[in-house]
């Protein structure tokens, strides 16, 4: 006798396929292929479009190239041939900026997650908050008084440490791992937008504006929270046991992290580099106001199809396709690592 | 290498896991650390390694003081209770891993791990991964992974709590005999007191992070030090039955034994082993008991009998019959018996004591 099954057991319990009945099989395969459908027209609708001329955009809704209307490579050769080194250039800064910026994020970020779980830290309370009064004390002096910044910074910064070795012994509340990745995290709670301004007046004074770097850096700068916040979830799952057992094996904590830590994350480092990728590859905003020529990405040159002669769809259709496109391929290559099961036979009981 | 604790304490915030233990470990031998759960055995196995440090106290291996030494350079390998297998890498990489570590070169590394996976009779399965292992290889390669570099010493934690009951009786048969042929210094914990009696040279006894007894299996089941280590070690269990000494007789209601000590004292624990007990039908008998149970285990049986509200197992051989609810005499050997101060758990301590 088979027990009962709550409703919810019913409805969601995943079944092989041969269990469903036939009718609910259709259904099935129904309701999946309309879905399948509601999500891939639109890419189907791009390519579309990328064949179309002008005239037949205007025309209205018709998708079967050849019935409809007649297809034409006209946008494909624009982009290519005409435009040339216009979208090549876009296109290498995006694939350059994203790859660099977000192996950089990973690498770092993981390494920021590892300490996070794995050292607890307990900075006093009142000394990072006389971190920060000093902090607010030195800009004053440099900016108000003329005081030379090497002076400031020198003298702000003995100052801190006298005060933290006398005044701080007597600092009770303490800050923990939590609070501290909570303080990454809420940097990402604030909208980039709200910084954009300072960031570049930043680069700016630095002479970095419409350069590579200036865009790495800020992409780094504001995917490592999540980074950071996902790894240190991921590195919570992996026993202690292990990177204890390699500690006695002889191993230096830099050693283990890399030979035995990082291997077991691959499905969370897969999945954490594929977000950060596709967020720092899609960026509008930062992009916009860092690069106007030489560091121009790729979601910039797109809009820029909207621009004086209004929104020129089949120019557009060609740049999202083949910006997407390796995206896809990327996703579909890290699949192989986001799997299940890696930690099977790590530990017992 | 010989192994000393000199006073070491380990606070975890307000508990006291490891309360001033005294131990040192005889070249060669296997020091067994027993105890029920959380009395700090495994915190003094990971003490010894330098995966916790000391809050007072010293730690010697050999000659050297380690308390600040990093796990690595102790030279101590540890066979976790979860093996701890490195899941990425086969089985002979695991093995291999930390000669890898110390810089051993490629042809001498192959032939130390096919040589340690022999002893361990792993030597068919070295490609494999871990998850492709059975409960008792995976134990072999954690076993394999510690003796492949010679430590100074072993530690071990519970490594055979996982195994299915056949499994750990064979394994626990062949490290003994592997602990033996490498003479290697090893401390085992665990909470198994058959693990502990069949296994070590010499037994410690812990209780809430304080050291109760050390001696060797036989002195410990023959000669308990406190009410503790006699109610810890026996299975079943040491009957102990609370009453008082009067002119040396212990008198309790139901129970009445002569001559087991001198003098008089309120409150005194009297501790006798099931073995040490035999139901009569006549002559002399000490207790006067309800017959409450009747166990056959195979080779014995177990009787309980009802004292009052105590309960006094005896162990009788197979052929024991018996109805319940009977009123049934006890005779006690009392040259085995033991005496504890009901208060402070000690033993009390005669001239014609047994040794």
């Amino acid at each position: 006798m088979s027990e009962r099954k709550s409703l919810y057991q019913i409805l969601f319990e995943p079944k092989t396929i041969d269990a469903v009945a036939p009718g609910s099989k259709v259904v099935s395969y129904l309701i999946l292929g309309l879905w399948t459908f509601i999500c891939l027209f639109p890419l189907y609708w791009l390519a579309v479009t990328s064949l179309k001329l002008p005239i037949h955009v205007a025309d209205g809704p018709n998708y079967l190239p050849g019935i409809d209307f007649k297809p034409s490579l006209h946008a494909w050769k624009y982009i290519f041939v005409d435009l040339g080194n216009d979208t090549l250039r876009p296109y290498l800064n995006t694939v350059l900026v994203s790859l660099a910026s977000s192996v950089i994020a990973v690498l770092v970020g993981s390494m920021g997650g590892y300490a996070l779980s794995r050292i607890s830290y307990s900075p006093k309370l009142g000394s990072v908050l006389l971190f920060i009064l000093i902090m607010i004390l030195m800009i004053v002096m440099i900016v108000r008084f003329g005081v030379p910044w090497q002076l400031a910074i020198a003298s702000g910064l003995a100052l801190f440490l006298v005060l933290v070795s006398t005044v701080g012994r007597r600092f009770r509340r303490a800050l923990h791992n939590n609070d501290i990745a909570f303080f990454m995290i809420s940097q990402r709670i604030l909208p980039p937008v709200a910084v954009v301004i300072p960031i570049y007046v930043l680069f700016q004074n630095f002479g970095l504006l419409d350069t590579h770097g200036a865009l790495v850096i800020t992409y780094v700068a504001v995917n490592l929270p999540i980074v950071v916040w996902l790894m240190r979830d991921f590195f919570d799952t992996i026993p202690v046991d292990l990177e204890e057992s390699a500690a006695l094996d002889g191993a230096s904590r830099y050693r283990i992290f890399f030979t035995i830590v990082l291997p077991l994350s691959k499905p969370g480092l897969a999945a954490t580099f594929l977000l950060v990728l596709i967020l720092s590859w899609n960026e509008y905003l930062l992009a916009l106001f860092l690069s106007t020529a030489d560091a121009q990405t790729l979601p910039l040159l797109i809009a820029a199809q909207n621009a004086t002669r209004g929104p020129q769809w089949w120019y557009m259709s060609v740049l999202i396709i083949i910006m997407i496109a390796p995206v896809i391929a990327i996703a579909l290559v890290l699949q192989r690592f986001i799997t299940r099961g890696l930690l099977i036979g790590a530990v017992k009981g | 290498m010989r192994v000393r604790l000199n006073n070491i304490t380990k606070r975890f915030g307000d508990v006291v896991a490891v309360n001033q233990l005294s131990l040192e470990s005889h070249q060669g031998e296997l020091l067994v650390l027993l105890g029920p759960s959380g009395c700090g055995k495994t915190t003094a196995l990971r003490l010894i390694a330098g995966l916790e440090t000391v809050d007072e106290g010293d730690i010697y291996i050999g000659k050297r003081r380690v308390n600040e030494v990093l796990p690595k350079y102790r030279d101590v390998a540890m066979v976790f209770q979860s093996y701890a297998l490195y899941p990425h890498m086969t089985v002979a990489q695991n093995i291999g891993y930390p000669l890898k570590l110390r810089g051993v070169r490629d042809e001498e590394r192959q032939g130390a791990i096919l040589k340690t996976a022999r002893q361990v009779r792993l030597e068919g399965l070295l490609d494999r991964y871990p998850k492709q292992l059975s409960g008792g290889q995976q134990q072999r390669v954690a076993l394999a992974r510690a003796i492949v570099r010679r430590p100074q010493v072993f530690l071990m934690d519970e490594p055979l709590s996982n195994l299915d009951a056949k499994l750990r009786g064979q394994m626990r048969a062949e490290l003994k005999h592997l602990q033996q042929e490498l003479g290697v210094t090893t401390i085992y914990v665990t909470h198994d007191q058959i693990e502990a009696m069949t296994l070590a040279s010499r037994v410690a006894i812990m209780n809430q992070g304080v050291l109760q007894q050390v001696d060797t299996p036989k002195n410990i089941y023959n000669n308990p030090t406190n009410l503790f280590v006699a109610g810890f070690i026996g299975s079943p269990t040491m009957n102990l039955l609370h009453g008082e000494l009067g002119d040396g007789d212990f008198v309790m209601k139901g129970c009445r034994i002569e001559k087991v000590g001198d003098g008089s004292r309120k409150d005194v624990i009297l501790g006798v082993r099931p073995e040490d007990m035999k139901i009569v039908s006549a002559g002399t008998s000490h207790i006067e008991a309800i017959l409450y149970s009747v166990e056959l285990t195979g080779d014995q049986t177990i009787v309980t009998a009802k004292l009052g509200d105590d309960n006094v197992t005896v162990r009788e051989d197979k052929e024991y019959d018996g109805t319940i609810d009977q009123p049934v005499k006890i005779r006690v050997d009392e040259s085995k018996v033991f005496l504890f101060d009901a208060s402070t758990g000690n033993r009390i301590r005669f001239a014609h004591n047994p040794e």
